[in-house]
């Protein structure tokens, strides 16, 4: 994934917006005098135009801004909106809609052509505005374009041969077409014809030449640059290319006929002729541009919205098929018919791509989320008076959706708890010399098999004194109780604990900090909580991945097998004699740390006596790094995470299981735990010793 | 469907029909109707730290299910699998959700049909099992079956 979610989402919402604001245009259309319209056509202009500055878009928000302001005239009632109006209004929410969609293809011209005709609307010289305007604007836009076009239509025809050794001396063709397309928007087409059958084809010999339109204003020097060390091996034309230019066909008798028929009319017929039926933005000659228009008319197929239990009987049923999938590879793997291996590799390879598109349409950046507290912090902070930048970071870190849907709310409320207790007043702030404006950090960032989510502020910090009073107060601890603080923090999450004097609309019920816990302890996530004194406070969740299938590490303890998730290992060694010597101490030396281990069959309650030579997996979550010891690794595992039964609820030291490739049941280790059980030994040792 | 059971009607004789179990030397009928199917023994994986009646997971068509013991519930001594042995999977609601749960039947004998008629009201003397996992004791081929609440048991 090269591009940012965030884009992507961004794309998502405006999407939906211009939808918004294309349906109230519409019905405009109908009822002018409807206010509601208005308001809600200029919500999603406004929204649109602020998504877009802070997307970057900033040739959306430019272009919005203007509309916005002329539209304005319509909101306060100046000018009624007539059906004029609202057809100019209706094409510049199309061209909005690419300047979204392909920001490099769409020319500023016809923005502007927009624009003059929305102004004439607009414009208080302007007496007659409904009348005095022709309808839409078409035809000055496609003038415009058209003398575009011609400026743009400036760039180069090139025909590649390279000889047939030419991949033995280590060169790819490929390369080379890469670093043609980085010159400006290229099209290439493979000419294939010279394949020979697959009983004649030496896998290191290259056949294939290729035809490339090249639209830039590029020199010819800067494309014999590119072909610099081959040159001598290979045979290159290139040759300008003009508006007049005549197909392909006649410059290279081979190209047309003979490429593949789906290929060819794109090849040869690039938008060059100004002729083409299509709207005015596609006079442009640029053959990305075509695309896009295209995947712009298809646009309504891009996204398809699915309810969420679709998608969750998908994963069902694609993890049943991964089961089965694995029973016929081992079956498979003893057979001695060549076709059933084939077969079996086949469906793995299926399976495989079918399981990571299903997790994929799963998954969604958490960035969707995080875009909907800038509106909230902006307006709680205007609520509050107190001015607060939103700082966010790790937005393309992606969660399950049901783990993104859970999140929301737990955030609303550490965010509101931030802003509101967190961040002081402004005037405090100024007296203990820091930035007028508050800062509000969320930060999202995966680590290992755990996804950590931050809400810091640089505030006040938690006033441990008064929450110590208040627990008193309600008898929670003994008044004069020695507690660290940490465990005084704690009773922040107590149901019913609120230190705030005042009750606000906002926080200071008492209830939220304890429904945040909750709702991440169902998630099987925890939380974290630090705080300095004047310098703010961290509450970090830590949120398992609790994605439907996992790559996993099958380990086998005593007579059992059992998945540890892969994205938690960090690497496997043996357990040396002398680490089994020094068993009491529980901490094994890896390159210098000591790192507290676990025998796993010790927990697991193994019976059988253990193997010779124990193997240590590794494993961390976080910062915190242990190590699992068990008789054997046996290799990767492509594990469908299965819950356990509520029957089996009272277990945390496993996270769900698996059914292996020979139908028996594997239980999955939840690392977090295993963690958290070895520190306590840890801990517990050291208290041994210092005692 | 196991509150109204206790309290049957002596003109309305309401039949019931079980799937007939054996557990050491006692018989058991399950409800059919909670019945999913009775499979052969199948290899189990041991759940470290579980409850001792719930021991393990085993695979049934895909699902995960959880492997109950009743002869731990009612204190009857643990025997090897024998040639006899089956698993009945019952489906039984826990905390408002349908559960699958695998059961140890030392031998499965027939699906029939018990009647309330034949209810025994007095737990035979001598043995030492919760009341509240027994729905009721009833007679069946002048044999004492059991009628056991499973909810109570799983719980």
């Amino acid at each position: 994934m090269s591009k940012p979610d965030w884009t992507q989402a961004f794309r998502l919402e405006a999407t939906e917006l211009l939808e918004t604001l294309e349906g109230a245009l519409l019905d405009l259309c109908e009822r002018p005098d409807d206010r509601d319209l208005v308001d809600s056509a200029f919500r999603a202009l406004h929204t649109i135009k602020g998504s877009g500055a802070m997307f970057g878009f900033e040739r959306v928000a430019a272009f919005t801004h203007e509309f916005e302001t002329a539209f304005d005239k319509v909101r306060k009632g100046e000018i009624s909106p007539t059906r004029e109006l609202i057809t100019v209004a209706l094409s510049a929410k199309d061209y909005i809609r690419s300047l979204i969609e392909s920001p490099d293809g769409t020319d500023a011209i016809i923005g502007d052509a927009i624009l003059d005709d929305l102004r004439k609307f607009v414009a208080p010289a302007e007496p007659h505005e409904a009348s005095a305007v022709p309808p839409p604007s078409a035809p000055p836009v496609a003038a415009a374009a058209a003398a575009e076009s011609g400026a743009a239509a400036v760039g180069w025809r090139l025909h590649l041969e390279f000889e047939s050794h030419i991949l033995r001396n280590g060169s790819n063709p490929l390369n080379f077409l890469d670093d043609l397309s980085k010159l400006g928007p290229c099209f290439a087409v493979a000419l294939t014809d010279e394949i020979p059958l697959l009983d004649a084809l030496d896998p290191e010999e290259c056949y294939l030449k290729w035809d490339v339109t090249l639209h830039s204003d590029c020199s010819r020097e800067v494309i014999d640059d590119i072909f610099m060390f081959v040159i001598d091996e290979m045979v290159l034309s290139v040759t300008p290319l003009a508006q007049s230019e005549l197909p392909a066909a006649d410059q290279h008798p081979t190209t047309a006929p003979d490429v593949n028929v789906s290929t060819a009319p794109a090849a040869t017929a690039p938008s060059r002729s100004p002729a083409s039926h299509s709207p005015p933005s596609i006079s442009s000659p640029s053959e990305p541009r075509r695309d896009e228009q295209k995947r712009g008319d298809d646009r309504a197929t891009a996204t398809v919205r699915v309810q969420a239990r679709r998608l969750d009987e998908m994963m069902d049923r694609v993890g049943e098929l991964v089961i089965a999938q694995a029973r016929l590879s081992q079956l498979a793997a003893t057979s001695s018919d060549p076709s059933v291996k084939l077969i079996a590799e086949e469906i793995e390879r299926l399976a495989g791509s079918l399981r990571d598109t299903t997790m994929g349409a799963r998954m969604v950046p958490i960035g969707s989320v995080f875009g909907r507290f800038r509106r909230l912090v902006h307006d709680l902070s205007l609520e509050l008076s107190k001015p607060v930048d939103l700082v966010t970071s790790g937005e393309d870190t992606e969660l399950d959706k049901t783990m993104i849907e859970c999140l929301a709310d737990p955030l609303v409320h550490l965010i509101r708890n931030a802003i509101d207790h967190g961040i002081e007043a402004t005037a405090a702030r100024v007296a203990a010399g820091k930035t007028e404006k508050g800062r509000i950090e969320l930060h999202a960032v995966h680590s290992g098999a755990q996804v950590l989510v931050t809400v810091r502020d640089n505030g006040a910090g938690l006033n441990t004194a008064r929450i110590r009073a208040k627990a008193e107060e309600q008898g929670l601890i003994a008044p004069g109780a020695e507690l660290p603080d940490a465990d005084i923090h704690q009773f922040m999450f107590h149901p019913g604990f609120s230190t705030a004097q005042t009750i606000s609309a906002l926080s200071g019920r008492g209830v939220g900090m304890d429904v945040v816990k909750r709702t991440i302890e169902t998630m099987r996530g925890s939380i974290d909580l630090s705080t300095r004194p004047g310098e703010g406070t961290t509450v970090t969740l830590r949120l398992p991945l609790t994605l439907a299938i996992i790559e996993g590490l099958l380990i086998r303890v005593g007579e059992a097998r059992y998945i540890i998730p892969l994205s938690a290992v960090e690497e496997c060694v043996e357990l040396t004699a002398e680490d089994q010597r020094a068993r009491g101490r529980h901490f094994l030396n890896i390159r210098g740390d000591l790192v507290p281990y676990l025998m796993l069959r010790d927990i697991l309650q193994s019976t059988v006596s253990p193997d010779t030579y124990q193997k240590t997996i590794i494993v961390s979550t976080g910062e915190t790094r242990v190590g699992l010891v068990a008789d054997q690794i046996i290799g990767n595992h492509q594990t469908v995470i299965k819950s356990l039964s509520k029957l089996h609820s009272d277990v945390t030291i496993f996270s769900g299981a698996t059914i292996l490739g020979d139908g028996t049941a594997a239980l999955i280790l939840d690392v977090a735990q295993l963690v958290g059980l070895a520190q306590a030994h840890a801990d517990k040792h050291h208290l041994n010793e210092a005692a | 469907m196991t509150g109204q059971a206790e309290h049957a009607s002596a003109d309305h004789a309401r039949i019931l029909q079980v799937v007939m179990i054996g557990l050491g030397d006692e018989k058991f009928a399950l409800d059919a109707a909670i019945v999913r199917e009775i499979i052969d023994p199948v290899p189990v994986t041991k759940v470290a730290g579980a409850k001792p009646f719930v021991p393990s997971i085993i695979n049934v068509r895909g699902n995960i299910v959880p492997l109950a013991d009743l002869r731990l519930r009612f204190g009857m001594p643990l025997t090897d699998a024998s040639a006899d042995t089956r698993i009945v999977v019952i489906e039984i609601p826990i905390d408002d959700e349908p559960v699958l749960v695998g059961l140890i039947a030392d031998k499965v004998y027939e699906v029939t049909e018990i009647s309330h008629a034949d209810t025994q009201q007095t737990p035979r003397v001598g043995v030492n099992w919760k009341p509240e996992f027994i729905r009721f004791i009833t007679k069946w081929r002048d044999e004492f079956v059991i009628v056991p609440n499973m909810e109570r048991i799983l719980h």
